[in-house]
């Protein structure tokens, strides 16, 4: 099946050096990345994240946790996760000087222009706050930030959001419990937009009290791949590939991101658990089955476009814009 | 920030962004008026030479501040009188000892980099979370560089689709195409790209170059050499290529040589695109190598302006159509797909 590849899609990747490297909170490592001759790296807009290349087999995502007014360097935080992929004990294993290499920067978890925000965070999920909300309050709109976290001292950035005063809720679960979702969300705000990132418990919570709220009004971003619910065996269907002119059958074991490739066709893939939003491509017929954690209802309603690397098709024909 | 479409000119292109307004030279004491994303602009530089960027519309009447003149660090309009200071406040007005409350013009973000002046078209105060991008090639005597600046009435996406693929250039200007280009089955396109950036390269194995390059790079006229090609959408407003050309067995030819050819693209209005270009070189930096190659990106360019307009009238005459793409237009996507995500970021509709 394979055939010369006339073009090859990747994502923009460099070395970096570890030129900054401090602890936020207990058992968080902030380091800040830039370029060994210094030159600027790509420019980006709050809620993105890049991928580190720890090994191999071994890529992690990280929310960029610094300003998208720094050119030249990028900071992100990390919590170590003894329990965790491995990821993370990687990254707090380096040093200052350290190379690392990176990849992206890309974004599922776009700031929209809106005149009221409701931000909520848990743990770690503080770090693509921080960009958002400097944004915010230099134009002005209206924010509230609830964050969440198991103590005080285990919650990054406690200090830095001193500034905003009332706009910051500060609930250390060892204090005051659980932060009240019910409470913060319980009555639609009709032009207030919800950023959400923490553990899955607090995702499922704000996804669940979130649902009379009008469509498009939540925003979440996810450490880790939601759990997709299937019913019986994956089954084969037919893949039209548009621009490049090619026709293939994906069989029920492989995936559509993997039957791209073996077509000869470029795909960009990162995560390849359908958290990353890379493998994104456009839908110009045929009904996806979507099972990603990065399309929120609407979007996988809409059904132009899919994540390759774990969506299907939930007819026999597909028809992707590649 | 604005959260509504309603009313927005040029709306599928990002306001959030800067585009070179002038050039730096153009910019002094004398008002220069200018449009901007439907907007008119008047530029001027204050007594200590930074350049103020304000609204081209006085307060009290509908007259452009530009036709009046620069006083100071302020500017008065013609016609009123009204004087306006480099943030947009009225700080004198003709009839009265005192300014009327709110009296005030739009003043927009300028950053003057030494090549161009930048100018923020979205909310003022986002503007330093958003850094201008730079070109400073433009400014490093290792590269001689001439241009010109025009108008092409089409919209930028049609400059920006011109510019992610350059494989027409066969079709537009025969002449001026590298010969590599048509010397075999075209090499992979390499797209790379990141959340606000694209950039694309294609290298070509050893091919002869042009009667005009091979006297330019002083190599005989039949010999070849390996070529790369490197495009990338920096921001909304700055386009960069390059064209790079590895002389080996030359003797003192040996090297890289490298053109690199900015463009600088502001929307005028959703027609119109104000097209500044430059054709930079780190090698053969005489007048009379300037003499050779000024004539052909000139005429190359003029091409590709016409090819733009003509496909602005048909669109404009016929309305739009779902295009056929083929896998080469992966560069073109890509930049269009960035563009519709700044838009959707700053109109909150996506």
């Amino acid at each position: 099946m394979s055939q010369p590849t006339p073009t090859v899609v990747t994502e923009f990747e460099a070395d970096v050096v570890v030129t900054g490297l401090t602890h936020p909170a207990e058992d968080v490592v902030e380091l800040t990345l830039s370029a060994p001759d210094g030159r600027a790296l790509p420019p980006w807009t709050p809620g993105a994240h890049i991928d580190l290349l720890l090994d191999s087999d071994l890529v992690r995502q990280y929310s960029l946790c610094s300003s998208p007014a720094e050119p030249t360097s990028y900071r992100v935080a990390v919590l170590r996760a003894p329990d965790g992929r491995g990821g993370s004990e990687r990254v707090h294993a380096l040093s200052e000087g350290a190379r690392v290499r990176i990849r992206g920067p890309r974004n599922n978890f776009p700031l929209l222009a809106s005149p009221r925000y409701l931000f909520i965070a848990g743990g770690i999920g503080i770090t693509p706050m921080l960009p958002m909300i400097e944004e915010a309050q230099a134009a002005g709109a209206d924010w509230h930030l609830h964050y969440g976290g198991r103590s005080r001292a285990s919650m990054a950035y406690l200090a830095d959001l001193e500034k905003y005063a009332d706009r910051v809720t500060v609930v250390p679960q060892d204090e005051q419990g659980l932060l009240d979702v019910a409470g913060i969300l319980g009555t639609p705000q009709p032009g207030t937009l919800i950023y959400c990132c923490g553990p899955e418990p607090l995702l499922a919570v704000v996804e669940e009290h979130s649902s009379q709220w009008p469509a498009g009004a939540l925003h979440l971003e996810r450490f880790a791949a939601k759990t997709v619910e299937r019913e019986g065996e994956d089954a084969s269907f037919e893949l039209v590939l548009q621009r490049s002119g090619i026709t293939v059958t994906v069989p029920p074991d492989k995936s559509v991101f993997d039957t791209m490739r073996d077509a000869g066709v470029s795909v960009l893939g990162s995560c390849l658990e359908g958290i990353c939003g890379t493998c994104e491509t456009g839908v110009l017929e045929g009904e996806v089955d979507h099972r990603d954690s990065v399309l929120d209802p609407d979007e996988q309603e809409a059904m132009d476009c899919m994540m390759v690397c774990v969506s299907r098709c939930q007819g026999d024909r597909l028809v992707l814009d590649a | 920030m604005s959260h509504s479409t309603t009313g927005r000119r040029c709306p599928d292109v990002p306001h959030h962004a800067w585009y070179a307004a002038a050039t730096t030279d153009e910019v002094g004491r004398t008002p220069l008026a200018r449009r901007v994303l439907g907007t008119r602009l008047v530029l001027y530089r204050a007594t200590d030479g930074r350049a103020v960027a304000l609204e081209d519309r006085c307060s009290h009447r509908p007259v452009p501040l530009s036709s009046g003149r620069v006083a100071g660090d302020d500017i008065i309009a013609g016609y009123t009188g009204f004087r306006y200071a480099p943030d947009g406040s009225c700080v004198a007005v003709p009839t009265q000892e005192k300014v009327p409350f709110g009296a005030a013009v739009r003043a927009f973000p300028v950053h003057d980099d030494g090549s161009f002046v930048w100018v923020w078209t979205g909310d003022p105060r986002v503007a330093r979370l958003r850094p201008p991008p730079t070109a400073p090639w433009l400014r490093d005597p290792a590269w001689a560089s001439f241009g010109d600046t025009w108008e092409t009435r089409a919209s930028v996406r049609l400059l920006l689709d011109n510019f992610s693929d350059i494989t027409h250039v066969a079709h537009v200007d025969p002449e001026i195409a590298p010969p590599a280009l048509g010397a075999g089955p075209t090499p992979p396109l390499e797209v790379r790209v990141s959340e606000t950036t694209m950039q694309f390269s294609r290298d070509y194995p050893p091919a002869p170059v042009a009667d005009w390059q091979a006297a330019l790079l002083g190599v005989p006229a039949e010999s070849a050499h390996a070529h790369r090609e490197e495009g990338e959408f920096v921001s909304p407003g700055l386009w960069v290529d390059r064209w790079h050309t590895t002389v080996s067995g030359q003797g003192a030819a040996d090297g890289v040589h490298s053109f690199v050819f900015t463009h600088a693209l502001t929307p005028v209005d959703e027609t119109t695109t104000r097209h500044v270009w430059r054709v930079s070189r780190n090698f053969a930096s005489s007048e009379a190598a300037e003499g050779t190659l000024r004539p052909l990106f000139d005429r190359y360019y003029r091409r590709v302006q016409q090819a733009l307009e003509t496909m602005q009238e048909l669109v404009a005459e016929d309305g739009p159509r779902p295009e056929v793409s083929v896998a080469a237009d992966a560069a073109a996507t890509t930049v269009r797909r960035i563009m519709d995500r700044l838009v959707a970021d700053e109109t909150g509709v996506r």
